[in-house]
């Protein structure tokens, strides 16, 4: 390849980056807060993501799931750099919260079915952003995958390299551990009888 | 009659709302749930439930943010091109 060709074929790289990987910035920040759980380390691990998606987008397939592709990139520099820096949450038995949780406990709390959604819609967002922030690392990146980005249990096994099976465990049990956590808000902020 | 029963139907339940059944299998689910409203009220708790969580925590990235990393990609497409940062390949 003649230098020209390189220097053309390196803009016309930078060009589709810039219009098919930076407009997931949104998505991808949301994310990054999830994981790091503040702002600041959210902007760097969102930068180092786009920086390294960049060194490694000559080896990207085009017309594959660019937005897997990206979020397995921010899963893995958080677990390799960023995780290190951060204490965890205690691992608690989430074992122990059984199916329906959170629907039988605001059942126990004398609401109506109707009511139930409301008292949890009436939640500050930063109420339910602590709630899963709180989740040991493993269930809060399957469900923030899932349930906040809208991956398919396939591409959620993608992004994070484990089998599909995995992730649906992961899955069940993040969703009943968030029930928890969220139930303890709704208690915390006396919307229920206890 | 449905074809499945309640507590199947409640077992799948978080795998049908998250659209991963096949369709003869979400069908099945469907047409129990339209019957059957103690199902439908635990699956319509759940589908609003998920809804809550991706809708509550979505955060807004700071405006400088994509300025901050297009001036990062520019220095970095300065310096040398994609695909020099990794070791090239021989030959």
């Amino acid at each position: 390849m003649s230098k020209a060709e390189a220097a053309r074929r390196d803009e016309e790289l930078e060009a589709r980056f810039e219009a098919e990987a930076l407009p997931m910035l949104p998505g991808l920040y949301s994310a990054a807060f999830r994981l790091t759980r503040n702002a600041a380390d959210a902007e760097d691990l969102v930068q180092e993501t786009f920086l390294r998606a960049y060194r490694g987008f000559h080896q990207f397939e085009p017309g594959t799931n660019l937005k897997a592709w990206l979020y397995r990139i921010l899963t893995n520099t958080f677990i390799n750099s960023y995780r290190k820096r951060q204490r965890e949450p205690q691992t608690i038995s989430d074992d122990q919260v059984e199916d329906w949780y959170l629907y039988s406990k605001m059942a126990e709390g004398g609401l109506e079915p109707s009511a139930e959604t409301s008292v949890l819609e009436s939640l500050p967002d930063e109420d339910v952003q602590q709630a899963l922030s709180s989740l040991p690392e493993q269930f809060r990146i399957a469900v923030m995958l899932a349930d906040v980005e809208g991956f398919s249990y396939k591409e959620i096994a993608e992004i994070t390299g484990v089998p599909i099976g995995t992730v649906m465990s992961r899955l069940h049990r993040g969703r009943k551990a968030l029930e928890k956590r969220l139930w303890d808000v709704v208690r915390e902020r006396g919307l229920v009888r206890d | 009659m449905s074809e499945i029963s309640c507590e199947e139907v409640l077992g799948e339940i978080e795998h049908y709302l998250h659209g991963e059944l096949d369709d003869r299998r979400a069908s099945l689910l469907a047409d129990h749930l339209a019957d059957c409203p103690p199902c439908f009220e635990r699956a319509e708790f759940q589908r609003r439930l998920k809804e809550i969580v991706r809708t509550k925590c979505r955060s807004e990235a700071p405006q400088p943010l994509l300025w901050r990393i297009k001036v990062a990609l520019r220095s970095e497409w300065r310096t040398r091109g994609p695909g020099e940062g990794t070791p090239p390949k021989s030959g």
